[in-house]
């Protein structure tokens, strides 16, 4: 279904490397510094879960949800531009009714307040979420604590959690494996870390941390305006 | 006196309860006009004198807008009460569009709310400068500070503290005046003496470092500060001119701060008023010439043009019916004569009449920019009026459609005959308020914007006009809409002797895809197949059709129809056989174009104690609603939603009871959407019920 608009998707291609990876009970996190799109990946991988039919609750930070909703509309608008799809108006509205957005206006740690909320929003909300997507997650001052509930809420509550991560050292330091340090007191905390580093004009994106041990190198580029699979 | 260059025109635009009355009461007080401080909700019973109508001293809100006029240090204000309910948004629109400035009240506690959003966006829509007062600074909990913030983050303005509270909640004694620099503090009987003071030691580097924001924001309206600041020289009189400019630009919005209920801050916002929001002849104003096919005429703030005036609100007095008017062009003096551009009528001018809160005073000339009432002018609201000769109107105001109905029923002849005359009032008062008799029931059906809205006049017709009415349940506006195109082939024939009738049409009709048409009608046949003169008959009759579809008998929108075909007779064809045709034709394709029923979605915010938000997201849920977003901060959390208008009847009870009163809500209309196929089957099923008389 909807391939069209998918089938240069980089979560695709993530997913189908990682068989068995990403799914139910699973924190991924996205680590890159500021401006290289990472709100823009997380509302892709929204999208293409929202297609795929899934319910997605869109956790950020900020006071105005506008914003993020026109997001997804510019995103949406951008994957189905000068392509021959029939059901647009069908698909945004698909697209609108299986995404809620919970923004809570606090410095980026989900506590039990949010956790509280999202189980509000999941429960008596009767919102069945699939995939919780979390912007702007502040890892500077999440304690070990933090990331084990989340991640405890993630299994009890059978949702795929995706993080973004801002790498805010003004010198942001990666490793020969392109690992970024500030996350290394977290690594054995999340299930997959990929980081986004911007390289020869594309954007690489490599999974660096993968609790499956694959041992597989996953590496892809990105267009950095579409944020799709640069042709090359 | 040049009043066009001294009036102002003002509004006091807030969310319920966030003190508006109080603080239009106040206005009246220091201004003089009445002696006596009453509240709102008054112990005394007298009530405050903005509140004209018993029913809003009652709930405790002001419904009807009603002018006032006030002189502040020689500068006459008229004073507009807006109501600030979503459901009377037509009186607030209507008050806005002959306002020149705006005092956006907030509550200090409340910050910026769902109903300060929309009245912003109303604002912004109709290019009203403003000036924001944080009310309520005596309240536990009170943060103006971070209200100058939501007014930034969450309506996208430029807001710049011109005041720091000295002391808050119930320590607030009064504010810093980052102006001049000084401690100002509100004394004696009803704070009306005002004394002036160094600011107290530990709030001098607070107020040195906010003084800073502010001349940074009002440098970039004025090179003279600029430079001026530059070298550390700048005067009062700077900053004046320079926030002034800003404002006018709405680039800029100062708050100012206090507490109405405790008499602390008044004084200093009506001299910001005067100071900062513009005259009648800062705005452009604009009307439509009828005579040249609507161009748009900018009107001159001169009071030696012809006159050119807007009736904006209707009121039934105790002596009988006043229109206020605005003045934007000319005068208007007593034995004028003036003309009605809609009615297209004259009149003259009989008296004039300025009011003052609950009095009002004769006077013989209205100028240029000032609001007055006439008495005893038959017209509706929204009319305009101008000298001879001209044929102006100021463009049409924004009327929404109404999203609810209501049947109506009086109780008795004397009821009937009070009914009558209630409705042709608020009709006249309030075009979104309609009323029709349903030939079919031979009901009076009432429509509006809101189940509220509709109480509120069926409430007034009870109390103003004695008049007794049995209401029906509530009736959300359907329509119904085709999905699919469809062909039709029909012949309408009659020919059974006498003279008969023939028509035949074919084609098609299809959805419209354009939005905000309801309706196209395209002739495609060819060689006189119909000949030309029936064609419009044609296009009546399927219009005919539209008004009631098959479904559920509501108005089918959202249609295109295509005839490329038919047939006539030299004899028997009449427009009459062809409108009949048509009809016969557009009940034959219908129900095969996939017709389908739409209902008003409502855009809902709820907003309330985090710690029931389980409750809250449960009742959107319960009630076929689609949570759009939720916001918390702090303890309290915001949650916007759609939900289909049927479902929200009753949901202020039901809110109430889940949240122990502490959450509210309000609405708009937003869209029509597709009723889900369940709520469609029961609909019509309860139609083929109904009895068919």
């Amino acid at each position: 279904m909807n391939s069209v608009l998918t089938d240069k998707s980089p979560l695709r291609v993530l997913e189908d490397s990682l068989t068995g990876g990403m799914d139910k009970g699973k924190v991924t996190v996205i680590a890159s510094k500021k401006g290289v799109g990472k709100t823009a990946c997380l509302v892709h991988i929204a999208i293409e879960k929202l297609l795929a039919g899934k319910q997605v609750l869109h956790v950020s930070f900020s006071k105005r949800t506008d914003y993020i909703i026109s997001w997804y509309e510019d995103l949406f608008a951008e994957l189905t531009a000068g392509k021959k799809i029939d059901n647009v108006d069908e698909l945004r509205e698909l697209i609108m009714k299986n995404r809620v957005i919970m923004s809570f206006v606090q410095d980026g740690i989900v506590d039990q307040q949010i956790i509280n909320s999202l189980e509000a929003m999941i429960g008596p909300g009767n919102f069945k979420a699939d995939t919780i997507i979390i912007d702007g997650y502040n890892f500077q001052k999440a304690e070990k604590a933090d990331l084990d509930r989340l991640k405890a809420f993630a299994e009890k509550a059978g949702v795929e959690i995706w993080i973004s991560a801002s790498l805010k050292s003004d010198d942001v330091i990666f490793d020969e494996n392109d690992f970024p340090c500030e996350l290394t007191k977290i690594k054995d905390d999340v299930d997959f870390i990929i980081s986004l580093r911007f390289k020869e004009e594309r954007i690489q994106v490599k999974v660096v941390k993968d609790s499956t041990n694959s041992n597989k190198e996953i590496k892809l580029f990105l267009d950095p305006k579409t944020l799709l699979i640069a042709d090359k | 006196m040049d009043l066009e260059k001294k009036l102002r025109n003002i509004g006091i635009s807030a969310h319920i309860d966030s003190g508006k009355t109080t603080l239009s009461e106040r206005i009246l007080f220091y201004c003089n006009k009445i002696h006596a401080i009453h509240e709102v909700r008054g112990k005394d019973g007298v009530g405050a004198t903005m509140d004209s109508m018993e029913l809003e001293r009652e709930r405790g809100i002001t419904i009807a807008s009603a002018a006032t006029n006030v002189v502040w240090k020689g500068t006459p204000i008229n004073v507009i009460d807006t109501p600030g309910h979503v459901d009377f948004t037509v009186e607030v629109e209507r008050a806005l569009r002959v306002l020149d400035g705006a005092i956006l009240v907030l509550c200090s506690v409340g910050g910026v709310q769902s109903q300060s959003i929309t009245v912003d966006r109303q604002l912004k829509r109709y290019k009203v400068p403003r000036l924001a007062f944080v009310n309520k600074c005596d309240r536990t909990g009170a943060n103006p500070y971070r209200v100058k913030e939501q007014l930034h983050d969450k309506l996208g303005l430029n807001s710049v503290l011109m005041q720091i509270p000295i002391g808050l909640e119930e320590k607030l004694e009064g504010v810093v005046d980052l102006v001049k620099m000084k401690a100002i503090y509100f004394r004696g009987d009803s704070g009306l003496e005002l004394v002036e003071e160094d600011i107290p030691a530990d709030l001098v580097d607070e107020a040195n470092e906010k003084r800073e924001e502010l001349l940074d924001a009002a440098s970039m309206f004025s090179d003279e500060l600029a430079e001026a600041y530059l070298d550390g020289r700048e005067t009062e009189e700077m900053i004046h001119d320079a926030v002034r400019k800003g404002v006018l630009a709405r680039e800029m919005v100062p708050v100012f701060m206090g507490s109405a209920y405790k008499n602390k801050g008044i004084q200093p916002l009506l001299d910001a008023v005067v100071r900062y929001l513009p005259a009648p002849e800062d705005i452009e104003n604009t009307a439509l010439d009828l005579d040249d096919n609507e161009k748009e005429i900018v009107l001159q703030s001169d009071s030696s043009k012809p006159t050119v005036a807007l009736a904006f609100k209707l009121e039934d007095g105790q002596y009988g019916q006043l229109t206020y008017i605005r003045i934007y062009q000319g005068t208007i003096k007593k034995g004028d004569e003036l003309y009605n551009t809609r009615a297209k009528k004259k009149f003259k001018v009989g008296r004039l009449i300025k009011m003052h809160a609950s009095t009002m005073e004769d006077i013989n000339e209205g100028g240029c920019g000032d609001i007055v009432a006439l008495f005893g002018v038959d017209c509706a609201s929204g009319d305009t009026f101008v000298s001879p000769g001209l044929n102006y109107s100021m463009t049409s105001m924004y009327v929404p459609d109404a999203v609810i109905s209501l049947s109506i029923k009086p109780v008795d002849k004397k009821a009937a005959d009070n009914m009558a005359k209630a409705i042709n009032r608020f009709t006249k008062e309030d075009p979104t308020f309609r009323c029709y008799v349903d030939e079919e029931s031979n009901e009076t059906i009432i429509q509006g914007m809101g189940e509220l809205h509709l109480d509120v006049y069926v409430e007034r017709m009870k109390r103003e006009y004695k008049a007794e009415v049995i209401t029906g349940a509530p009736q959300v506006a359907y329509r119904e809409t085709i999905t699919k195109k469809a062909t039709f082939e029909y012949t309408h024939k009659k020919q059974t002797g006498g003279s008969g009738q023939y028509g035949k049409v074919c084609g098609w009709i299809e959805p419209l895809e354009e939005d905000g048409k309801n309706y196209e009608f395209v002739n495609e046949v060819k060689g006189g197949k119909i000949p030309t003169e029936f064609i419009p008959a044609v296009d009546k009759g399927f219009q005919a059709s539209l008004n009631k579809g098959m479904l559920i008998k509501f108005p089918v929108v959202g249609i295109k129809v295509t005839v490329n075909d038919g047939q006539s007779h030299p004899v028997d064809s009449s427009d009459m056989a062809f409108q009949l045709a048509a009809i016969g034709a557009f009940k034959e394709a219908y129900m095969k174009a996939a017709p389908e029923i739409l209902e008003p979605i409502m855009k809902v915010a709820v907003e309330g104690p985090t710690e029931f938000q389980g409750n809250i997201f449960a009742s959107i849920n319960q009630r076929r609603g689609m949570i759009v977003s939720s916001v918390e901060e702090g303890a309290l959390c915001h949650v916007d939603a759609e939900v289909p208008l049927s479902e929200m009847f009753g949901y202020s009870t039901v809110l109430r009871s889940l949240t122990q009163g502490k959450a509210e809500f309000t609405m708009e209309f937003q869209k029509y959407g597709k009723v889900p196929k369940s709520v469609s089957d029961e609909l019509m099923k309860k139609y083929q019920e109904q009895p068919k008389k």
